[in-house]
């Protein structure tokens, strides 16, 4: 990808996420484990409200739910929930920040990442390295799969042994009205 | 004093009996060489299973995976619902290695309850030291680690696995709702720690 095109993707981003107020979303994640002989698929639901609600509804093979609010994470397993204070850790504020942004693919930030992009038939892909060793520790390296429209089809996490998720969204839909209550735990 | 003194002498012996003798065990012969469990014992499957801890008061949940990767060899690994790493283990024959453990969980107290639990789960064959009898459950006596644990099976199912400390069940392993040779519900009960592994299979 030439420097104008990657300059054009991240202007096309940056305003695609700032004017999304919601995002409905199906999503099929794998996880991909070399010793296994199959990626482990679970499906769901995301749902995404400006500025920093988020909640990742499994529902196959189990119902299994995570909200990201304010400070803290909200978790249904299967009825049983529990509420995680992440505002204590440095670590997972990042981390939630960054689900966040990947969500909108809003993660342009070459202080914290090494940037690559690539260009692939009608569509994006751009790796983001994060710099922090702390955090490579845990993914070496996010790749987010970009629509001709700027928003984010697919998002890659790669561990450092090669080991990586993969989360696929299909049936998006952005600035439908979402009601607050889908975030109540 | 000789009541008190023969009643001591009854909880002493009754508190310090064997395991067999406590549980009522009966002594038979032992025509079976080894015990066996065969619950990840096909390397062609991926067995997957939904994961509920609860530790001190606290539960948490994962997905729980093993994979047979050779002969007497398996990989168990437990990630978040979300696909987050939280530890990798291999395990031959007796061997244990850790390929991946969170830095925060990288405690030798914790890693060696986890090297005994999962060395248990996944061994497929044990010599048999002895045999017992209690109504329609064969228990056989086998040391795995140096310690002893005895197989509970009916009908040749392998029910539970007791693994056995100063004459007192210890860990208890219980395995049910078996189809085709997976265990799909697995508890693994500690009874020294507040420890308990819930495992209900997904696949």
């Amino acid at each position: 990808m030439t420097t104008t095109e990657a300059e054009n993707l991240k202007a096309l981003v940056k305003l695609q996420a700032e004017t999304t107020k919601t995002i409905v979303s199906d999503f099929t994640q794998y996880k991909h484990l070399d010793f296994l002989s199959n990626d482990i698929v679970t499906k769901g639901r995301l749902h995404f409200k400006a500025p920093n609600l988020v909640k990742w509804a499994y529902n196959h093979p189990f119902e299994y739910a995570v909200i990201f609010k304010n400070e803290s994470l909200y978790i249904n397993d299967e009825g049983h929930k529990s509420q995680i204070d992440i505002g204590a850790s440095k670590m997972f504020k990042q981390l939630n920040q960054l689900i966040v942004k990947s969500v909108k693919g809003d993660m342009f930030n070459e202080a914290e990442f090494d940037i690559t992009y690539y260009k692939a038939a009608q569509k994006s892909e751009v790796h983001f390295s994060p710099k922090n060793p702390e955090f490579s520790e845990f993914i070496t390296s996010f790749q987010i799969i970009f629509s001709k429209k700027g928003d984010v089809e697919q998002v890659k996490m790669i561990e450092p042994s090669g080991d990586f998720t993969k989360i696929v969204f299909s049936n998006r839909t952005l600035n439908t009205p979402v009601n607050h209550a889908v975030f109540n735990h | 004093m000789r009541y008190l003194t023969i009643s001591l002498l009854t909880f002493f012996l009754f508190s310090c009996g064997s395991y067999p003798k406590k549980q009522q065990l009966n002594p038979t012969e032992n025509e079976t060489a080894v015990v066996s469990n065969g619950y990840f014992s096909n390397a062609q499957h991926d067995y997957l299973y939904k994961a509920h801890i609860t530790a001190y008061g606290k539960t948490f949940g994962g997905l729980f995976i093993v994979k047979k990767t050779g002969e007497d060899q398996h990989r168990v690994a437990f990630t978040t619902e979300m696909g987050n790493k939280i530890f990798d283990f291999s395990i031959k024959n007796n061997t244990f290695t850790v390929n991946y453990i969170l830095e925060d969980l990288n405690r030798k107290l914790l890693l060696n309850v986890l090297k005994q639990d999962f060395t248990v789960l996944v061994k497929e064959t044990s010599p048999t030291t002895k045999a017992f009898a209690k109504a329609n459950t064969s228990v056989f006596e086998t040391e795995i680690l140096g310690k002893p644990h005895y197989y509970y099976t009916k009908n040749n199912t392998l029910d539970q696995i007791v693994k056995v400390k100063n004459g007192k069940a210890n860990t208890v392993f219980s395995f049910s709702k078996i189809n085709d040779n997976i265990a799909e519900q697995i508890t693994i009960k500690h009874h020294n720690i507040a420890l308990e592994i819930n495992l209900k299979s997904i696949y």
